[in-house]
């Protein structure tokens, strides 16, 4: 199998934006050449005029569905929808049934998605079954591939967890996700608190929930040492606080949900629930503070925050709807759709995929002859319009369906297999 | 010139309709208001409408208000509360009220715990909705009635000082209010224990204060709302004596004061907590005028949606 992408630019951390238009022929998988102008036969020819290639891009933190909730999502077809969003790996939550926590649960999520264009690295439970008490056995979960630890969207209120996960990972250079949020502090919450929550008498978490818990963490990592992650931040005060906490030299990271950088909670005054989210749409203020986070590198990078739900569970009275839509397909789209010509191409190939690689510690390959080929191919200018029959994901939660969106992975590739829609 | 015609198909909250939509209401309520009182209390406006009442929380006095509306507007009328219902057998709010409709139901009442409960349902029926309630957010016809009440009881609003004192943490009679006496140019407080006062309800152009008092010397109209210790997972009071003493409405209060007051509720009241028995059946009281009203006002709204031409 030959692919040959035509009249793209190239962008790599390592290597800079490419000044010309470049071809790039891959063959039996194999990157074999890169120049101005191929003119070898191929089997597939995609022609990217205007668009740039990367290394392949990650997203952390994408619920599989499978096992247990396989009526939302399974891994044939989380991995496409990623490959259709222009990912080539997805770093997955343990939280299905049974969550993954043990070594069978993980090597049943490595070998299901082998041989798919997009490949599974599956986090492990940092607790039992998730559920914020005891550590799970995070060293034998590591040595069968675990790549991170967390419990996922279960914040952990239990102080002395984290403590101890910190402590324990250490002894292999394990890395804990977290995702931030003081449960206690008001039980029940919809959405955001503000004036947006107010007016619709919805019970709100306030930004403060979030921030009180990152200066916990931040404070518990300064004691511990270790590797930590705070996964789906959504305020400005989690920014300035990492932003500190990076500077002082502290091994912290963060990232934080296309969702949250693109829209804010006066997106639910009509009470839909596909932007009923956690951590909740805030405020314009706390969406410009997550992208100045993102340009300066406060933030590491985005994620999808992909969350498969049955219209059964979504499509209900706003309370009673589940937090969370997909996104996988859909990401990049709306960040390029809401930030325009700001959104770089180098800040594109960082947040969706170096970002990510050089914190779990991903060595993709180089974009150069010799090396495999890892890539994605994204158009900023690619106008389309989201069409439901189109989902590949299981689900179709997400506001989106039935908009025209700007910019689009119009191909992805690993080895010798390839997604592209044209 | 106020409109003919109510600007909305359905009646979700008091934040989506206008101004002259609120007139529109009061002027038929008035008229309403004079058939009720006649021997004979019953028009034949809603002859070939069916109203179906559907409760997913408790209530008496709407649902009794309601259901006298409708039978006054001589509309066709079914009850359905939850309690009795399918719903304790796991059915859909959306598979509940599509099987109602299948029997051909022209409108829906409903009171139900969520917030924007009717606003979902609208986005899947063709039946207009009447929002009796839905959790912490609006309820529409309470606002209304209240606010024809205060017309009634002042001649005017615009200016006039009303405070709606109680818990306005989890009160959609709060919220709605709110939006009502604002649109009609009145100056509102809420008063309260900070912890029953949502932090940013001064976004919505109310002044807040935490002294009863001060309050009742400030105001023309004292809305006085029940201490809804259902609604509350968490102790946000220490006890109901402590806001009794502290908050709750009693002659002595009144008679310290330099001026009339207008002492509204709307029910059902908890005598000797948020008010004493001698001040809920005072003079100053128009409770049960406030009952009357809630009568017409829903007459207004319910023959305003059925009469509306799309």
């Amino acid at each position: 199998m030959r692919i040959l992408i035509k009249n793209t630019k190239i962008v790599h951390h390592n290597t800079g934006l490419s000044d010309s238009e470049q071809d790039i022929l891959i063959d039996n998988g194999i990157i074999r050449e890169v120049n101005n102008n191929i003119s070898q036969k191929a089997d597939k020819i995609i022609e990217a005029k205007g668009s740039y290639t990367s290394s392949g891009w990650t997203d952390v933190g994408t619920r599989t569905g499978e096992p247990g909730y396989e009526h939302r999502e399974d891994i044939d077809s989380v991995t496409e929808a990623a490959a259709a969003g222009g990912y080539t790996t997805i770093i997955t939550t343990p939280n299905n049934i049974p969550p993954t926590q043990s070594k069978s649960d993980i090597l049943y999520l490595k070998q299901k998605s082998e041989g798919k264009l997009t490949n599974i690295l599956p986090m492990a439970a940092l607790s039992f079954d998730c559920a914020g008490k005891d550590i799970a056995e995070l060293y034998d979960l590591h040595s069968s591939g675990a790549i991170a630890f967390t419990d996922g969207p279960r914040s952990i209120q239990d102080t002395g967890l984290l403590k101890r996960g910190l402590e324990y990972v250490q002894a292999f250079g394990g890395l804990i996700l977290h995702s931030p949020v003081n449960g206690e502090f008001n039980k029940g919450w919809q959405m955001n608190e503000g004036i947006i929550s107010t007016s619709l008498g919805m019970k709100g978490l306030p930004d403060i929930a979030e921030v009180m818990m990152v200066e916990r963490d931040l404070r518990i990592l300064e004691y511990t040492g270790g590797r930590l992650h705070l996964w789906n931040i959504s305020t400005q005060g989690s920014v300035e606080l990492v932003r500190r906490a990076k500077k002082q030299g502290l091994n912290i990271s963060c990232s934080v949900p296309v969702m949250n950088l693109c829209f804010d909670d006066g997106a639910l005054t009509g009470f839909d629930t596909n932007f009923k989210l956690s951590p909740p749409l805030r405020t314009a203020e706390h969406r410009n503070a997550l992208w100045e986070g993102l340009v300066d590198g406060t933030i590491d990078f985005v994620t999808s925050e992909h969350t498969p739900l049955e219209n059964d569970v979504k499509d209900l009275e706003f309370p009673y709807a589940k937090f969370g839509t997909i996104q996988l397909e859909t990401a990049y789209a709306i960040l390029q759709t809401h930030y325009g010509k700001i959104l770089t191409p180098q800040l594109t190939e960082k947040i969706f995929s170096q970002g990510a690689n050089t914190i779990f510690g991903l060595n993709k390959p180089d974009i150069k002859p010799g090396e495999k080929a890892d890539l994605t191919v994204f158009d900023p200018n690619a106008e389309w319009v989201y069409l439901q029959t189109k989902i590949k994901s299981k689900s179709n939660n997400n506001p989106l369906i039935g908009k025209k969106l700007k910019g689009k992975a119009i191909a992805t590739i690993k080895g010798n297999l390839i997604f592209a829609e044209n | 010139m106020s409109a003919n015609q109510i600007s909305t198909r359905h009646l979700l909250g008091i934040k989506d309709i206008n101004e002259q939509d609120i007139e529109l209401i009061f002027n038929t309520a008035r008229e309403f208001k004079e058939v009720i009182n006649r021997p004979i209390k019953k028009v034949p406006s809603l002859r070939d409408i069916t109203i179906a009442n559907i409760f997913f929380e408790n209530s008496t006095r709407t649902k009794l208000s309601f259901e006298l509306a409708e039978k006054r507007l001589s509309a066709d009328v079914v009850n359905f509360a939850a309690s009795s219902s399918s719903v304790s057998k796991g059915e859909t709010l959306l598979d509940t009220v599509n099987n109602i409709l299948s029997m051909k139901v022209d409108m829906v009442v409903m009171r139900h715990p969520a917030p924007g409960a009717p606003a979902f349902l609208a986005k899947h029926i063709q039946a207009n909705i009447v929002n009796a309630g839905d959790g912490t957010h609006e309820h529409p016809t309470q606002a209304l009635l209240d606010a024809y009440s205060i017309y009634e009881a002042l001649g005017d609003i615009a200016g006039k000082k009303v405070a709606i004192i109680g818990d306005i943490l989890h009160s959609r009679v709060a919220l709605s209010n709110i939006y009502c006496l604002k649109k009609l140019g009145a100056h509102v407080k809420v008063c309260g224990p900070p912890t029953l006062i949502p932090k940013h309800i001064a976004s919505l152009g109310v002044e807040i204060s935490y002294n009863i008092d001060d309050t009742l010397q400030w105001c023309d109209v004292a809305n006085v709302l029940r201490i809804q210790l259902e609604r509350q997972e968490i102790k946000y009071l220490p006890s109901l004596r402590e806001y009794a003493l502290y908050y709750g409405i009693n002659k002595a209060r009144l008679d310290k004061l330099s001026k009339k007051t207008v002492i509204m509720h709307p029910g059902p009241i908890n005598r000797g907590v948020e008010i004493t028995s001698d001040v809920a059946d005072s003079e100053h009281s128009i409770i049960l005028q406030q009952v009357e009203n809630g009568v017409a006002i829903r007459m207004a709204v319910l023959y305003l949606l059925a009469s509306r031409k799309a």
